[in-house]
């Protein structure tokens, strides 16, 4: 019974972090384009070194083409010595702004619920 | 299996999840995905682990389908594509209920006055509007003896100009309803992913694919 109940938790606690993880991809996606264009699977393993938001590498082209579809990137094809060409993406001005945004409202969001979470981990410390 | 036949299998997969997207933009995003592959294999990844990591064609076409149905809808004339925007809105709420409501309704009507504008020639007598005493006892196109011989036909040929005009504009006004409304929930949403910023609750919620 207790095994059950603990295993709910810990499900609802997997997806409540999965949903995070994308929710933040968004603006990830769109941090890693900041300095120049990148083709997905750059932008993919840019966020893998930078960040530890890995998940299914198939949701970053979708969320790639909404975010196109938006205004906030503009995307083109370059042949590549590869042999097939390669979609390559950047930010417009839209987009930099919109990130410029973004990074502002999130700094801000995380600090306060670090604040907010503080007294949890000191009473985990004298637990210990 | 070869791993060239394994992604040809994940591409005809996705092809298929995909197929009520318009043809560029499908062979785009086939095109995109299977550079994906092939860099990724290049780099030395088994086919296995790249198909496993983008995850399940019907998903990730899904998680296309959301996003990019209500958006190109909303800029088509298409009844079909603006219907199937406004019946996936009604599964959001009751604003995209309404506006489902007044597509089918809107719809109906428009093309029930075309129809019945294009019927008059051919029963040119049973179709038209009576009147009888100031009072109107029918419209449309009625059996024979319907109505009342005493009732009298008041406009003619002029029934067919009359409705195929009322036709047509009730159908451009339900399509630019439909557009307007699938363009406010856009806007909605957006507002709402912003906002998601400072409350991720609720960018979470818009963003879970629903498939």
């Amino acid at each position: 019974m207790a095994n059950t109940r603990m295993k709910i938790v810990e499900s609802d606690s997997d997806r409540w972090e999965a949903q995070l993880r994308k929710g933040a991809l968004e603006m990830a996606a769109l941090a890693s384009l900041w300095n120049g264009r990148l083709y997905g699977l750059e932008i993919i393993r840019f966020l893998e070194t930078h960040s530890r938001l890995v998940l299914a590498e198939g949701t970053i082209y979708p969320i790639l083409n909404r975010l196109k579809t938006d205004g906030l990137l503009t995307s083109e094809w370059v042949e590549a010595e590869a042999g097939h060409p390669r979609k390559y993406y950047s930010l417009t001005e839209a987009g930099r702004i919109r990130l410029r945004e973004m990074a502002r409202a999130w700094t801000s969001f995380s600090s306060g619920l670090s604040r907010l979470l503080e007294p949890l981990f000191k009473a985990e410390e004298i637990a210990k | 299996m070869s791993s060239e036949q394994q992604m040809k299998n994940y591409l005809d997969a996705l092809r298929l999840h995909l197929s009520h997207m318009n043809l560029n933009e499908r062979e785009e995003i086939l095109k995109e995905i299977s550079a994906h592959i092939r860099d990724d294999a290049e780099m030395g990844t088994t086919m296995g682990t790249i198909l496993e990591r983008l995850g399940p064609p019907q998903e990730l076409a899904a998680q296309y389908r959301d996003d990019l149905l209500i958006s190109t809808a909303s800029r088509s004339v298409s009844p079909l594509r603006l219907m199937r925007a406004a019946l996936r809105l009604a599964t959001r709420g009751v604003f995209g209920i309404f506006v489902f409501f007044v597509g089918v309704i809107g719809y109906a009507m428009g093309g029930g006055f075309v129809l019945s504008g294009m019927i008059k020639p051919i029963f040119p007598a049973h179709t038209g509007v009576w009147i009888q005493d100031g009072h109107l006892v029918a419209s449309g196109t009625q059996f024979p003896g319907v109505i009342d011989p005493r009732a009298h036909e008041v406009l003619g040929m002029w029934y067919i100009p009359l409705l195929l005009t009322a036709g047509s504009l009730t159908l451009l006004l339900t399509t630019f309803l439909i557009r307007a409304a699938l363009r406010t929930s856009q806007k909605w949403q957006m507002r709402l992913q912003q906002k998601g910023v400072a409350n991720p609750g609720r960018q979470i919620e818009s963003l879970i694919p629903r498939s």
